[in-house]
């Protein structure tokens, strides 16, 4: 069965949330500001099971020495939250296949 | 010809009448008209219709975030008045690659404006209708039926 963040979300308390109800481009910056590594990536592409909401390019950020990857996570009464939680190898080799280059 | 109409969250007060508005004027323009929003804003859309008269098709924003492609529609409206709600339309914008119209609005000027950047920076083609508004739907009503009658 296949990774799926909002179920992931529910059911673990293994992850950590650096910022909550905040603004999309605030989350984005605090992504670029914590990862290592950083790929972008396209809105509606799919990262652990789930369609990434934002503005492009959207920042999906990697911790390497953690095993951790940061992403934006939003819902539409509660904003955009900063979400890190573990993440595989496999699973970071599928998001660098979505990146887009794109920077700015 | 299919439209989608996305809601954002239910707490403005003029996005439920206007929900219903846009969705009556979709519907006798042709369209087979969807409402997608989070299950509190479609609750104030559907106890808005009791006798069913709208026939309002209503679906669960995040489910059809999951579920969409290319294609499946030929008109997106949605309704900016949140952050949230400029990322949701302009990521709906980006997959549908369709027609689509943002009614952007906030009784203050300034997350108005913000809004309209959020998504003119996000490479869209939408058409934005941009207002200052809150309780009052007119404003609102007054945009949508001068930008809608481009998609006539």
């Amino acid at each position: 069965m296949s990774f799926c963040l909002d179920t992931y979300l529910q059911q673990s308390d293994n992850y950590e949330i650096h910022a909550s109800k905040a603004g999309f481009k605030d989350c984005a910056m605090i992504i670029r500001y914590k990862a290592d590594d950083l790929v972008y990536i396209k809105p509606g592409d799919e990262v652990l099971g789930v369609r990434v909401i934002g503005i492009p390019p959207i920042p999906i950020g990697f911790d390497h020495k953690k095993g951790t990857v940061f992403l934006p996570y939003t819902k539409p009464c509660h904003g955009t939250s900063v979400v890190e939680l573990p993440i595989n190898d496999e699973e970071i080799e599928k998001i660098r296949k979505l990146d887009t280059g794109n920077k700015k | 010809m299919k439209a989608l109409v996305l809601l954002g969250c239910p707490e403005t007060p003029s996005q439920t009448p206007m929900a219903v508005y846009v969705f009556d004027k979709l519907t006798k323009m042709g369209y087979d008209t969807t409402i997608a929003a989070n299950p509190a804003a479609s609750k104030l859309v559907k106890i808005s219709d009791p006798e069913g008269y709208y026939k309002l098709n209503l679906v669960d924003l995040e489910r059809t975030l999951g579920e969409i492609n290319e294609g499946d529609y030929d008109l997106l409206v949605g309704f900016v008045h949140k952050d949230a709600a400029a990322s949701f339309f302009v990521t709906f914008d980006q997959i549908l690659n369709t027609k689509s119209l943002a009614l952007v609005f906030s009784r203050d000027m300034d997350e108005v404006e913000e809004f309209v950047n959020m998504i003119e920076e996000s490479g869209s083609n939408a058409k934005i209708q941009a207002v200052r508004a809150f309780h009052n739907p007119s404003p609102i009503k007054v945009k949508f039926d001068k930008a809608i009658k481009e998609f006539e």
